[in-house]
């Protein structure tokens, strides 16, 4: 296993180069002047794009730039993210928090709830549950996360005047940012933080400013793991050990919980590691309608503006992401099923 | 299990609840604007100068809502020929530095910070910043490198230009220059810094020797990018990138104290999100787009201002188009398959678009009323703008036009060409569109294409000559004619020189006005520029930017501003009851 692992690990090195090489290359794709123009704000800064080209090299030839650029990373420096006004990595510290509390709660919920609710409709195939469950399932995926996040937002926020969005609220915005000595940033996320800082007002302000953000989230995505699980566990449910289970009076409780549920989940584990992966990449959609500038807006933004430096750095990153997250599914599946061993 | 979730769910509510509506002294506006950075040297945006002008001050900033009078701020007077203040016919310029000045460490402002910031600022000149305003005052120069190398003598030539005597600092000008004062007004060139602290902090350390160490840093190297130290009203507490900054009453401020003991400026980028906060009164302003407009009046409890900004859009033709594989000519003939490329040179062309574009129903169903469209570049509120004739919406006269054009030939032989607006601008699309279909209406040999290019590749084409006619906007640098008219006219301005368009008259008059310091000359130069507008018909002005400021009514004191658009708050005008 731990061969295995290293093995793995080893792998990674080669597909971070392998990324960068070829996202690199897309983007030495865009004309040296089109890539100056991210540095502009105003017709005027455009005279300079002349300069501004010579100044970053961009007229170069490729290996020149990419070995320039593998340089700085080897210096640890990733770069200057035009978009955040800030170092590429100390952005990313300051977006990826962000991204990452709003994954903490709303993937286990992913998965608790879809996990369930693919486990009952299976089991009671096509009774009432089941029907409403798909239908449910198919409106889910099925609508754009930017409509249904909207709709929350002008329900509860501004309706009901409840779960603004936002980070946390202003006066306790306020009050962290007058005492950083009081209250110390050691995850960057307020619910955490809150906690290890003995400030329960502020873990709970910032769950309720993630109230709808994880709802929409868990709804939009849920959809797809419970009909994953679903389908595993009609496959499973038709099987026949289950039928001789059934037939020997086996307790139906315990065919499906302990013998169909867990054969069903293999499909399943693929699935969800796989969203969890995607959503460290953030949402846009859930981003900006909730107001949580992460991952997802970070990266949209540094798209349209081709922010070169983030674009590389975040690419990196998701393939780090996947890669990881792959290995840990493979690791999981040796556990799930025994008759899968890992060499 | 069932009782505990329930509880949860009750205390994220009360949570939720206790959130509501701003605090009473903190203003909280919500935006879409990003900082770029916090060093007046190199802040070259509307965003950025927000932040630097609630937390450093300049010598003078404008009077009210003028853009030609001001007002004393770190100067004890506004320098004026009257006064003494400006004298040698225009090229020397004495300040006087108000005592009993505080930055927010506690250091005293003296005239040395004041002649050290001016020329810092210089001296730093980051590439594509906007230190080419001071340069050209100072030195003549539009930056301090030519073809990437430093000039010779540029830094003891910024070195030698401002004094300091006694708590005086002088400005020395090779040429009068009228609009320096406008320039020293904004953040483009006059903040003031504490020369002790910048030094500190790694900035210029104040010599000749070294200043090309200092010179030209790269996008986020330059020192003061993310700390801040003013004589402002307020301080900075936080700047979370593209998330929050807040602000904080300055105690040692040196002039009346600020209302607001708070403010904090929120990034939210999406309108229904700011339009719930403005509406449940978390936020105490958001910033409206155009299209938004309507929804915002129908609310209660706002306060709604509707700016016209100094910011012009304009078609502009170019009468030397790059015929090299450009698929925006066709064939590059006047053979119906395409156009020449100097087809706009000749002037019935020209005309006849002009006569195309319907003003009236550009302004009713594009902008619902909301909107000014001034008849030349120098826009409404400028020094010296004038009403000039328009080119009427004629498609009798446009075709008359189209009949002389090119001896007759377009008409006889048609054709095609396409229009580029950039990409989500629906107004410069929607210009795009009623100018190609009145024209095509003309002759069905007339066929023009309208396609959206995203703005940073328009940014790119425009200036290879690549668009026969391009639609921009202009915002104003400084409140001056020569900030507009020579922009969009000499053949050496931004815009000019990618219009081709060249007239040894307009060219001799800006020259001219820009260094004139007799108001009346000045005027009338600039008055003959702006009939040379209407006579030789360069372009189309579409129409003035109108900015819209959405306040809750409990708040007071803002002052409209046409060179300050909605990125702009001065804070320590407000008062929230």
């Amino acid at each position: 296993m731990t061969a295995y692992i290293i093995r793995r690990l080893l792998f990674l090195v080669f597909v971070l180069f392998g990324v960068s090489i070829l996202i690199f290359g897309l983007l030495s794709t865009f004309s040296p002047e089109r890539r100056a123009a991210a540095y502009v704000t105003t017709p005027k800064q455009a005279e300079n794009i002349p300069l501004i080209i010579q100044k970053y090299g961009l007229d170069k030839p490729f290996y020149v730039q990419y070995g320039k650029w593998v340089e700085q990373v080897a210096d640890g420096n990733l770069g200057w993210s035009l978009v955040a006004a800030r170092p590429v990595a100390q952005a990313f510290w300051n977006y990826f928090p962000t991204t990452l509390e709003l994954n903490l709660f709303a993937s286990p919920l992913v998965i608790i709830v879809g996990i369930w609710l693919g486990t009952m409709s299976g089991v009671h195939r096509d009774s009432f549950f089941d029907h409403s469950t798909r239908i449910a399932a198919i409106v889910g995926w099925s609508l754009p996360t930017f409509l249904f996040a909207l709709i929350l937002l002008m329900v509860f926020y501004g309706y009901l005047d409840m779960f603004s969005p936002g980070i946390l609220s202003s006066d306790l915005s306020l009050w962290v940012a007058n005492n950083p000595d009081k209250f110390v940033r050691y995850t960057g996320m307020y619910s955490i933080d809150g906690l290890l800082n003995g400030r329960l007002d502020i873990t709970l302000n910032a769950l309720s400013h993630l109230v709808l953000p994880v709802v929409t989230q868990v709804i939009v995505v849920v959809a797809l793991l419970m009909r994953v699980m679903r389908s595993g566990m009609i496959e499973e449910m038709n099987k026949d050990y289950v039928i001789t289970a059934k037939a020997k009076g086996a307790d139906f409780k315990t065919i499906y919980k302990k013998h169909a549920k867990k054969n069903a989940l293999i499909p399943v584990i693929t699935v969800a590691g796989q969203l969890v992966a995607l959503s460290m990449e953030g949402s846009i959609a859930v981003e900006v309608v909730f107001n949580r500038q992460g991952m997802g807006w970070w990266l949209a933004e540094s798209a349209t503006q081709l922010d070169m430096p983030v674009l590389m750095s975040v690419c990196m990153f998701v393939g780090l992401v996947f890669v990881t997250s792959n290995l840990i599914i493979d690791i999981m599946y040796a556990y799930v099923d025994p008759r899968i061993r890992l060499h | 299990m069932k009782r505990i979730i329930l509880a949860f769910a009750c205390v994220l509510l009360m949570a939720s609840a206790a959130v509501a509506a701003s605090p009473k002294d903190t203003f909280v506006f919500e935006s879409y604007g990003t900082v770029r950075t916090l060093d007046p040297a190199c802040a070259y945006d509307v965003v950025s100068h927000q932040r630097i002008m609630n937390i450093y001050e300049s010598l003078i900033f404008f009077d009210g809502s003028a853009t030609d009078k001001f007002a004393p701020v770190l100067a004890t007077e506004v320098p004026s020929v009257e006064n003494g203040g400006i004298r040698d016919e225009g090229k020397t310029y004495e300040f006087k530095i108000r005592k009993g000045v505080k930055f927010h460490n506690g250091n005293d402002l003296t005239a040395e910070d004041v002649a050290y910031s001016l020329k810092r600022h210089m001296v730093v000149d980051q590439e594509g910043g906007p230190m080419w305003m001071m340069l050209e005052a100072v030195a003549g120069v539009s930056s301090t490198r030519k073809d990437g190398k430093i000039i010779d003598g540029i830094f003891e030539t910024i070195d030698k230009s401002i004094d300091v005597k006694g708590d005086s600092v002088i400005i020395h000008l090779p040429k009068p220059f009228p609009p320096l004062l406008a320039v020293l007004a904004y953040s483009y060139g006059g903040v003031i810094l504490d020369k002790e602290w910048t030094m500190a902090n790694g900035g210029w350390d104040g010599t000749v020797k070294n200043a090309a160490k200092y010179n030209g840093p790269a996008f986020g190297a330059e020192p003061l990018q993310k700390i801040a130290n003013g004589t402002g009203p307020y301080k900075m507490v936080k700047w979370a990138p593209s998330n929050e900054f807040i602000f904080q009453r300055s105690d040692n401020y040196w002039g009346e104290k600020p209302q607001l003991n708070t403010a904090i400026i929120r990034y939210n980028k999406e309108w229904s999100s700011r339009k719930l906060a403005l509406q449940n009164g978390d936020a105490d302003r958001v910033t409206v787009d155009a299209q938004y407009l309507t929804e915002v009046q129908d609310m209660d409890n706002i306060k709604l201002f509707s700016v016209p900004q100094l910011s012009v859009t304009g078609a502009m033709f170019c009468q030397k188009i790059n015929p090299e594989a450009n698929p925006n000519i066709g064939s590059g003939k006047l053979d119906g398959e395409g156009i020449p490329s100097d087809f706009f040179a000749d002037i019935n062309v020209r005309k006849a678009f002009l006569h195309a574009f319907d003003r009236q129903m550009y302004i009713e169903d594009v902008w619902n009323n909301n909107v000014t469209i001034p008849t030349t570049p120098n826009a409404k509120g400028l020094p010296y703008s004038k009403e000039e004739p328009v080119y009427e919406y004629d498609l009798e006269k446009a075709a008359e036009c189209m009949k002389k054009a090119w001896g007759g030939k377009v008409w006889e032989k048609g054709f095609k060409m396409v229009i580029t607006h950039n990409t989500g601008n629906a107004q410069r699309e929607a210009a795009a569109l009623m100018i190609a279909e009145n024209i095509m209406s003309l002759n069905p040999k007339f066929q023009i294409e309208v396609r959206n290019v995203d703005w940073k590749d328009y940014n790119v084409a425009y200036r290879k000559f690549q668009y026969p006619l391009f639609i921009i906007g202009w915002g104003a640098d400084y409140p001056d004619p020569d900030n507009f008219l020579t922009t969009f006219m000499a053949s050496t301005g931004v815009y000019g020189k990618y219009m081709g368009y060249k007239n040894e008259e307009v060219d001799k008059l800006a020259r001219y006005a820009r260094f004139e310091i007799d108001p009346e000359k000045r005027r009338d130069a600039y008055y003959r520029m702006q009939d040379l507008w209407y006579e030789d018909a360069p372009g189309v002005i579409l129409y003035q930017k109108v900015d819209h400021f959405a306040y809750r009514s409990n708040i007071d004191g803002f002052i409209p501003h046409p060179m300050l658009d909605h990125e702009w708050e001065n804070l320590k005008l407000l008062k929230k009851n």
